[in-house]
């Protein structure tokens, strides 16, 4: 050993001429290099991060049912056509009442749960939402405080019935949800109605039962999600004051509040208008608050009982404008026409899909990434999320007419069996769903992308980002060595604390721009959302104005002397960026994916317009128009503008800042982090690539 | 002449101690369902099927130490509450009125296991849960769960390696508590379990090679699980062909597993195993059949049918008539009788005791068998 050192070492001082300098370890070596050629790499990387995002559903995987327990579909469905004509009868007699009557159908309801055999009891909540508060972001569902003062004007009842494991421990349940506007509710809606009812005609007496089963019938007055929400957070957090709510109305529901364990998956089930299609069509949502989706396997079990066993045709949300856009067609096809030649090259390669499948994927894929990134969830299952619960939406839509008697019939035992196989999987568990994924894009009902996968898009879009920052900083140091005849060698190391002090100071102004709606909404009176996006604008402009002014060497418009070397100033603007977006990739992977595809360019490709106009070449030219037209499409309200306008929705001309306004009330309303992130990561990014734009270098 | 006899004497104590000559007195079973989880019943309907079967092949419940990690028929998800099938039609509840399990639940242990296979228990483990098998014994030990590459999971959270079981095994051996034994296992390359043996006496068979599966046969689709696998099914369904009195033997068992059915290569080892297997019947270990020996006194130490005459010889002539009566009862036993069934051990013995009869001075044969041993005392201690 010793003599092979001492060789080692002989080498060294060999190849470096008798100095003593060590050579850099590989890894240095290669740091150093991607530095020096940053511009070609990050170009590089960045086209790479790109060509990933688009080559997603080409690597998406065949979803398979990961926990052994589960075991969909291994028993036979225990249904009987009483159980049908159960459900049929709860659907006759609510409709029946509905004309005879005025008020609580809930009644009734909860009558028929009885017969079966559960426990019933009603729950009265506030149809109040959720209200902005800046410190709620992350502290998870509310600690939903009863209110004194409340008034009888507007309530809503829930009813529930609880059926025990009739050999169960009691630990455990399933939760079924039927939204139902017991004021205004359809047809259609009162069919969700009718599949529960046949489903808990048969979960009343049958001996398998090892987890109680729960039916919650949401009074979706007020919307799906509140009443959900509502009872969820008095099953997990008991208020042991009586509260006002109790006197109001007819119903009485001081009987006590029944729970049943913990809740081991939730089932969200809604019936709504006529299919498109010759079959019935099944819709999963999965997404809820801050793209947090339930594990795989729940969806997985759904879906394979919905297309093996009872022939539904299942989807998923998709971006439908995606479908007919030529590029993507483009894409697609060069994508086949690779994949087709890789497979004549080597037949084990098997990547191609054919176009149309690659369309669909990416279709979907979009909306999948979308849903997750606006952090709102798409049905009532998010509320179980924010205590740990599997839950999905299903969305069912018949292909009959709501009247029509005959076709009801086999719809029902249709629905009831899958929700019945569904909670039998559900039942044969032993620990909560923890064996498949949880962070994944789905790019159709049986396809998905797991994390490992889908990071690498992002990964590649945000490894420039440090490696320019290097560069310019390297760069910057040079050039301010150059230019000052005050050589400030003994601060060489602190030549960025300018430059991070007007980054520092712009992102306090995001932070302060972030937390302003909360104080707009204090302003006592009614306004509109307009006036309030009016008043948001013009207190964060004067803000800003009052930013540039007050710290020197901030604004892009003071004299040169005090302003900072742009090149510096990009670097450590770089790496706010590159934080921010690492950060943001841990709280919601797809806000910072689709964060990155616009905040990377960016922020790579600004330069002062100053010099390239002075300049006239082509080439710099160019990069300024790049740049701004990137930066017109980076300011939040244009993104919203523009995000509307592909997705279909047709804007309104004036009311945009009201629109916008509303988009952010929902954001926040939702505790999406989403918001967060365009306050305090993407605007000041945005506003420092401005001010590096109009550098007056 | 006298010396060559001490050194016989010397030489049949030694004899004793290797145990070959010992002759098939009990039959034993150990049936292991290793794995817990309602998924897993079909590995509880296996072991339990196994159990029914030996019983009835005519194990006693006495002698099968019955280890069930976990209690499919009270399961909440079991639609038949305290009943267990393992097959779809339902007809036969293994879980009926006389079901013994020795050990239940979390007592399933690689440690309770291999306690039990080698026998050293803590004082308060009462006689029921403990192999109490000798020399004379032929165990049957079955093992099914969910297994790999040498080792068998056991409740989801240890496991037994193919070592520890090898160990166990070699334990017995020395510790003669077993004459043969049978290891049938039923799990994914359950092959892999038997590399490490080498006892003798040891006759291992598997459902699978490595690399192989070991399949459920059939799912039930009321109770939703599947409830038996391939390899027992198969097995069961020859046994259920067989009677108490049956002369199947080892060969036709191992050749009754058809690759194509069993979706893996069942794996029998016999390298250990002396006998051959076409003449050995599964009852061997499968059932308690064996040849009932007839002797005339449980107690005496020399109990022999010539033996006894030469004591009788000198006794008193009122008592001679008497037992001359016996005698002549129990003539028809003795014809029937062949010599290959006399019990080797036996008759070493009462050869033995016939030649130290023939001595006319006992007293020289005393004295000079004490010389011979301080000279053997004195040549061992030189040499140490």
């Amino acid at each position: 050993m010793a003599t092979e050192k001492r060789d080692k070492e002989e080498e060294e001082v060999k190849t470096d001429d008798g100095s003593l300098k060590i050579k850099p370890r590989p890894i240095v070596q290669l740091g150093i290099f991607l530095v020096a050629h940053s511009p070609v790499f990050s170009v590089v990387f960045s086209a790479a991060g790109v060509l990933a995002l688009l080559i997603l559903p080409l690597l998406a995987k065949n979803t398979y049912i990961s926990e052994n327990a589960l075991m969909p579909g291994s028993a036979r469905s225990m249904l009987s056509n009483r159980d049908v004509s159960d459900g049929s009868k709860l659907v006759k007699d609510i409709k029946n009442y509905r004309l005879n009557h005025e008020g609580q159908v809930q009644k009734l309801i909860g009558k028929y749960m009885s017969e079966m055999g559960a426990e019933v009891y009603y729950q009265k909540f506030h149809p109040e939402g959720n209200q902005f508060h800046p410190l709620h972001f992350f502290s998870g569902p509310d600690s939903y405080t009863l209110l004194d003062n409340v008034s009888c004007a507007s309530y809503g009842v829930n009813v529930a019935g609880i059926i025990r494991a009739p050999r169960g421990d009691g630990k455990e349940s399933i939760v079924l949800v039927t939204p139902y506007d017991f004021i205004n509710g359809g047809d259609y809606e009162a069919l969700s109605l009718g599949i529960t009812g046949t489903l808990f005609s048969l979960l009343a007496r049958v001996t398998w039962l090892s987890k109680d089963i729960i039916w919650l019938v949401a009074d979706s007055r007020y919307g799906d999600y509140r009443p959900v929400a509502a009872w969820l957070t008095e099953y997990h957090s008991p208020s042991f004051k009586d509260s006002d709510l109790l006197k109001c109305g007819e119903l009485n529901t001081a009987d006590k509040f029944r729970r049943a364990g913990t809740m081991a998956a939730a089932l969200v089930l809604k019936v709504d208008g006529r299919s498109e299609r010759f079959e019935d069509t099944l819709s999963i949502y999965a997404e809820a608050s801050n793209g947090q989706m339930p594990n795989l396997d729940l969806i997985n079990v759904v879906n394979y009982l919905a297309v093996h066993r009872q022939g539904f045709y299942v989807k998923v949300e998709k971006v439908v404008s995606l479908l007919s856009s030529s590029w993507l067609k483009i894409i697609g096809e060069i994508f086949e026409a690779v994949g087709k030649l890789a497979h004549t090259l080597n037949p084990d390669w098997n990547f191609g899909i054919p176009t149309a499948d690659y369309l669909e994927g990416s279709a979907t894929l979009a909306s999948s990434l979308y849903s997750q990134a606006l952090g709102i969830p798409t049905g009532p299952h998010g509320a179980f999320r924010d205590y740990q619960v599997d839950a999905i939406t299903l969305k069912v839509s018949p292909r009959f007419p709501p009247d029509s008697k005959t076709r009801q019939h086999d719809f029902f035992l249709r629905g009831a069996k899958l929700l019945e196989g569904t909670i039998r999987s559900v039942n044969n568990l032993l620990e909560k769903f923890h064996q498949s994924f949880f962070l994944y894009l789905l790019t159709s009902p049986s396809k998905f992308i797991s994390v490992g996968v889908y990071m690498i898009a992002f990964a590649l879009l945000v490894a420039s980002l440090p490696m320019v920052a290097a560069s310019l900083y390297i760069d910057g140091c040079k050039a301010l060595n150059n230019s000052t005849l005050n050589p400030a060698g003994n601060f060489k190391s602190w030549k960025w604390l300018d430059a991070a002090k007007q980054v520092f100071a712009l992102h306090l102004f995001g932070l302060i721009v972030t937390l302003l709606p909360y104080f707009i909404c204090q302003v006592p009176g009614q306004h509109s959302p307009s006036n309030r996006s009016i008043m948001w604008g013009t207190t964060s402009s004067s803000l800003l104005l009052i930013t540039f002014a007050t710290i020197p060497g901030c604004s892009p418009f003071s004299s040169r002397r005090h302003g900072t070397n742009w090149a510096v100033l990009k670097s450590v603007t770089i790496s706010a960026a590159f934080i921010g977006l690492c950060l943001m990739s841990i709280i919601n992977f797809a806000t910072a994916e689709i964060g990155a595809l616009l905040l990377v360019p960016t922020c790579l490709i600004v330069q002062p317009i100053k010099p390239a106009l002075r300049s006239r070449r082509i080439k710099s030219l160019l990069g300024a128009f790049c740049s701004m037209v990137l930066l017109t499409i980076g300011f939040p309200v244009m993104l919203f503008a523009i995000s509307k306008g592909l997705f279909g929705e047709g804007l309104v001309g004036l009311s945009l800042g009201g629109e916008f306004w509303t988009w952010l009330e929902s954001l926040w309303a939702w505790k999406s982090a989403t918001y967060l992130y365009i306050g305090m990561v993407h605007l000041p990014c945005w506003l420092l690539c401005l001010c590096i734009l109009f550098h007056p270098s | 002449m006298k010396i060559v006899i001490l050194v016989m004497l010397l030489c049949y104590s030694f004899a004793f101690s290797s145990g070959d000559t010992t002759i098939h007195t009990n039959n034993w079973a150990v049936l292991v369902c290793t794995s817990r989880f309602w998924f897993n019943y079909r590995h509880m309907a296996n072991t339990l099927s196994l159990y029914r079967t030996v019983k009835r092949l005519g194990i006693p419940d006495e002698r099968i130490i019955l280890m069930l990690a976990d209690d499919m028929a009270c399961n909440a998800r079991n639609e038949y509450p305290a009943q267990v099938f393992n097959n779809e039609n339902h007809k036969l509840n293994l879980y009926g009125d006389n079901v013994e399990v020795d050990y239940r639940g979390y007592e399933v242990t690689v440690e309770n296991f291999l306690r039990v296979l080698t026998g050293r228990h803590e004082n308060a483990v009462p006689r029921s849960k403990r192999l109490l098998s000798d020399e004379g014994s032929h165990i049957l030990l079955y093992m099914t769960g969910h297994g790999g590459d040498e080792f068998l999971k056991f409740q989801d959270a240890e496991e037994l390696q193919s070592h520890d079981l090898a160990d166990a095994v070699k334990q017995m051996k020395e510790k003669r508590r077993f004459k043969e034994l049978m290891i049938m296992v039923d799990t994914c390359q359950a092959a892999t379990l038997f590399n490490q043996l080498q006892s003798p006496g040891v006759l291992a068979i598997g459902s699978s090679l490595k690399g192989e599966n070991s399949y459920s046969h059939h799912l039930d689709s009321d109770v939703g699980v599947s409830v038996v696998d391939r390899f027992t099914y198969y097995t069961l369904a020859f046994f259920e062909r067989l009677n108490i009195y049956d002369n199947a033997s080892l060969n036709s068992l191992f050749r009754s597993y058809d690759p194509k059915l069993l979706m893996s290569t069942a794996y029998y080892r016999t390298d250990l195993y002396q006998p051959h297997l076409a003449e050995v019947p599964v009852t061997n270990f499968f059932g308690s059949v064996m040849e009932t020996i007839h002797t005339d006194s449980v107690y005496k130490a020399f109990s022999s049918k010539t033996s006894n005459n030469k004591i009788n010889s000198e006794m008193p002539v009122n008592q001679l008539s008497e037992h001359d009566e016996l005698q002549k009862a129990n003539i028809p036993n003795d014809e029937l009788k062949t010599e290959k069934q006399k019990c080797p051990y036996t008759q070493m013995r009462v050869d033995l005791h016939e030649k130290l009869e023939k001595f006319e001075n006992v007293d020289t044969v005393v004295n000079l068998g004490i010389a011979v041993m301080v000279f053997v005392v004195m040549i061992s201690s030189s040499l140490l």
